[in-house]
């Protein structure tokens, strides 16, 4: 298996103090890496580094270096950066238009597409593959802030698919969604993993043991543990993992 | 101490507050009604709006001076407003949030709030005396647009305040870049706040007289003005020459003319009421 991407030494700082203290990880290329870890252990601050959207705070400053395909990220313009590194958000944000633009936007401003057909061809195969396009199909032209919130957040994932992205960043995608939605939004994740590379951030240890290849544990701003998902979950070597996963704290 | 009961005190506070929305309420009524009452004979003869003065004002109409208060607002409108956006654009989604930035946000706030007649005298020293544009529509206009630009700033961007951040974020995540994300998610869900702060902020300066007394107003032109360079007669500066400068002159035709000039602003206004009804009907969150 090929290395997708590689971090080497990274700190992270908000307002000088540091979130995130020399982490190196190694994340492969079609693997799900899980992050679990109680609050404030720098798991989103990860996540928003990789794609550089902290670039964008004042407060926020790093170190270190993230290799993408053997390229420092920090070297590369963001937006093509982010063309690759596509990413999900806590809270489902779809933006201001009808169903049908959130999915076209970005890819007619990138030149991806062109011509109208293209377009339709695009978005019906992108909400095929979230499992949307028979809840939705009828009603692509209204507003895609009217549909539910697990929809929602499945059609910003068809839309970060529009752009046709090599790693999806998730960033606990199913805090806000119900059982049955969250399970919608996992089988979507499995089912990407044999065409991207997949690192999900989750409060939900379940979660993570369910979908994931390999699973990282943060605490305090440190990567104690990363190993297979199953061994983690079954012997942890660190105490503190441990007591996370078993719910002794966290 | 009086102790009172819930009851009663409460009725007593409704009352106060009641009467403090009626003093607030009448004496606007009032200016309206009046003027309506007094002025409504000799606007609704339309001579008096189509005509040029004559007689020294005391016989025809205003019309030069409704022409000169619409150039004036138009040509400010088409200067300030892109000067005033792109600034708001580049202070609220470009500019670092440092020092510098922060004593420029500050100074634009103070400066919405410099009395006019400092505008004006400033537009007399640099366009009409230092630039040499003489008494002249242009150098009203740019007086008029130096002191536009500061609210209009403001206004824009508490608008763009207003587009959720993450809106942003979702947009850049796709790889979008900043450019497009404000040409395409920030400025078409701003520009209804936009325009109703700017054109309600342009129809306060349709009655303003000081920043134009020494930079573009005439107190009696026999003709329109051929080009920037021409004074012109403003409907305000008219209403005050006609009220204490021309002895003899019929208090109706000073109504009338006050009732023009409501009628501009209340105009602008409903424009922007409308505007904004428009623009809540089709917003999508």
């Amino acid at each position: 298996m090929v290395n997708k991407i590689k971090v080497k030494n990274l700190s992270c700082y908000y307002n000088k103090q540091c979130v995130l203290n020399s982490l190196n990880i190694n994340i492969l290329q079609h693997e799900i890496l899980s992050i679990i870890g109680p609050a404030n252990s720098g798991k989103t601050t990860f996540l928003r580094t990789l794609n550089r959207m902290n670039d964008l705070n004042v407060n926020y400053s790093r170190k270190g270096e993230i290799y993408l395909d053997n390229n420092n990220i920090f070297f590369m313009n963001m937006e093509s950066l982010r063309k690759r590194i596509g990413m999900l958000f806590e809270m489902p944000i779809p933006l201001p238009m009808s169903i049908y633009d959130n999915i076209v936007y970005a890819p007619k401003l990138l030149n991806i597409v062109s011509n109208k057909s293209d377009q339709d061809a695009m978005v019906e195969k992108v909400l095929k593959n979230v499992s949307l396009w028979n809840e939705v199909k009828d009603r692509l032209n209204s507003s895609a802030m009217k549909i539910s919130g697990g929809q929602q957040q499945r059609l910003c994932i068809a839309r970060i698919l529009a752009i046709n992205p090599e790693v999806i960043l998730f960033d606990e995608p199913c805090s806000g969604l119900d059982p049955i939605s969250t399970a919608k939004v996992e089988e979507s994740m499995i089912r990407l993993k044999q065409k991207y590379t997949i690192v999900l951030v989750t409060n939900n240890v379940k979660q993570a043991s369910r979908v994931s290849d390999k699973t990282a544990f943060f605490l305090m701003g440190k990567l104690i543990e990363i190993n297979e998902t199953g061994k983690l979950f079954i012997s942890p070597q660190k105490k503190q993992t441990g007591d996370y996963i078993t719910g002794r704290f966290g | 101490m009086i102790k009172l009961s819930p009851r009663l005190s409460q009725k007593i506070s409704y009352l106060l507050l009641f009467l403090a929305t009626v003093l607030a309420i009448v004496p606007g009524l009032l200016i309206i009604s009046i003027i309506i009452a007094k002025g409504k004979d000799v606007f609704f003869a339309w001579d008096f709006l189509t005509l040029m003065p004559i007689n020294g004002m005391l016989d025809g109409g205003i019309f030069p001076a409704i022409i000169g208060t619409l150039l004036l607002i138009i040509i400010t409108i088409f200067l300030s407003l892109p000067i005033g956006i792109g600034a708001a654009i580049y202070l609220n989604e470009y500019a670092k949030d440092n020092l510098l930035t922060r004593m420029i946000k500050l100074s634009i706030v103070n400066l919405a709030g410099v009395p006019s007649i400092v505008y004006g005298l400033f537009g007399l020293g640099i366009f009409v005396m230092y630039l040499k544009l003489g008494v002249s529509i242009i150098a009203g206009v740019l007086t008029l647009s130096v002191m536009e630009l500061p609210v209009i700033i403001t206004t824009s961007r508490s608008a763009l305040k207003s587009v959720p951040y993450l809106f942003r974020e979702a947009s850049l995540s796709l790889g979008v870049s900043r450019w497009d994300t404000i040409k395409y998610i920030v400025l078409p869900n701003a520009i209804p706040g936009i325009l109703t702060g700017v054109i309600l902020s342009i129809a306060r300066i349709a009655g303003e007289t000081a920043p134009l007394l020494f930079t573009a107003v005439a107190f009696y032109t026999p003709y329109l003005p051929h080009s920037i360079y021409d004074q012109v007669m403003i409907l305000p500066y008219h209403l005050y020459i006609t009220a204490t400068q021309i002895p003899n002159i019929g208090k109706d035709r000073i109504f009338a003319t006050a009732f023009m000039l409501l009628m501009i602003v209340l105009t602008m206004n409903f424009i922007a009421i409308i505007i904004r009804i428009y623009f809540r009907k089709n917003r999508k969150w």
